[in-house]
């Protein structure tokens, strides 16, 4: 359950930091009227967090792997295995994001390697290994875009929360440019997960009741997520602003997060008996 | 793209997301001659790091038998085995990190 963690920690991590700085850079781009957030202090946090996790998630899954943990069994994990590999890759994207923030520079560049240190270890997630005919590449690339489709939407969520808290006066527009990306990210984030959800589970087997269980509170969370969003964008948004909106996009943050977590605890969990 | 996504679905093969065993050479509980390689192979490619097999005898004595570690597979190549009952146990670990572990008996007839 700890590696279960360690991946949920890691996700809500990366995501914060993909969708965050899409986000941001979207708003710094169509809306120069809004004053850019200052928020570097969050943002090493959040970075250091998601350094933490992939270190805690290498260890825990070569002991998994090994039964033991030793400096040797980790070398082995980060060098002789896909998921070490791939690890390695979210390292080095996590580094040089480390230097990007340090010197402040090339912000576009800095949201590429903060959706490839999240969007990695698709490759060697359940929907990866389930592929189509063993094409891995499918389900990795399917799980991939799932999981930058949730980081914008999570991420973005967390940079309205801080303009919601600072009482941005133009927060209306913010919501609007949020919404016309969260309605594209939602549609991908719903398309991918049915697939890979029909892809994990329609195997030979039985589907395992925990796997489901965990499989189906994390849908309907995601069900009362999309009725706030939709509250938000079709009921509250028509009247410029309403006291609402931001105490259901907090509800719907709070959500998320839960939701990431427990997608990191369905990684870990074995989906047919 | 709804028929993209039924031809997905419709050509999913068996998926388990962790390496389970689907097939193997000598059957379990099989009485064969003396095998000259045994196979074992599972859903889902395999990490050779920590995938292996071991062959042993009745006594439980294990052999020492050449082995390889490739895709979905896992070879054995046993020489010479004599009349008797072995056991074949085998460790998987997927692309995943999951291990899952097993194993089967077989029987050498003369």
């Amino acid at each position: 359950m700890i590696l279960g963690a360690a991946r949920g920690v890691y996700y809500v991590a990366t995501m914060l930091l993909f969708g965050g700085s899409a986000f941001e850079t979207l708003l710094r781009a169509k809306l120069p009227v809004i004053t850019p957030l200052r928020w570097q202090s969050l943002r090493w946090a959040v970075l250091i967090l998601a350094l933490l996790a992939a270190l805690a998630w290498l260890g825990l899954a070569a002991r998994q792997m090994a039964d033991r943990l030793d400096g040797q069994i980790l070398a082995r994990t980060a060098t002789d295995t896909l998921f070490g590999q791939i690890f390695l890759l979210r390292l080095v994207s996590l580094l040089g994001l480390t230097l990007l923030m340090t010197f402040r520079r090339c912000r576009k560049l800095a949201v590429a390697l903060a959706a490839l240190a999240l969007a990695l270890p698709a490759a060697t997630s359940h929907a990866a290994q389930a592929s189509p005919a063993g094409f891995i590449a499918i389900g990795a690339t399917l799980d991939g875009v799932h999981l930058l489709a949730c980081g914008f939407w999570i991420g973005g969520l967390a940079v309205l929360a801080m303009l919601f808290r600072r009482k941005e006066p133009n927060i209306h527009l913010a919501l609007s440019l949020f919404s016309d990306g969260a309605i594209v990210a939602v549609m991908l984030l719903v398309m991918t997960g049915l697939i890979n959800a029909a892809s994990i589970l329609l195997g030979h087997g039985t589907p395992a009741p925990l796997y489901l269980g965990v499989l189906g509170t994390k849908l309907a969370l995601v069900a009362v997520m999309l009725g706030l969003a939709a509250i938000n964008r079709f009921r509250l948004m028509p009247r410029a602003y309403d006291s609402m909106i931001p105490r259901n996009a907090a509800l719907e943050l709070g959500l998320g997060l839960t939701v990431v977590m427990l997608a990191g605890a369905l990684g870990h969990l074995q989906p047919v008996l | 793209m709804k028929k993209f996504v039924l031809l997905l679905l419709l050509t999913s093969s068996p998926a388990f997301a962790h390496a389970k065993l689907v097939g193997y050479d000598p059957a379990a509980n099989a009485s064969v001659k003396s095998p000259t390689m045994i196979k074992l192979k599972f859903s889902e490619s395999l990490e050779p790091a920590f995938s292996t097999a071991s062959l042993s005898d009745s006594a439980g004595k294990i052999l020492p038998v050449p082995k390889s570690v490739g895709g979905a597979t896992i070879t054995l190549l046993p020489i010479g085995l004599k009349p008797g009952a072995y056991h074949v146990n085998w460790q998987a670990v997927g692309h995943d990190t999951h291990k899952l572990s097993g194993s089967f008996v077989f029987k050498v007839i003369p």
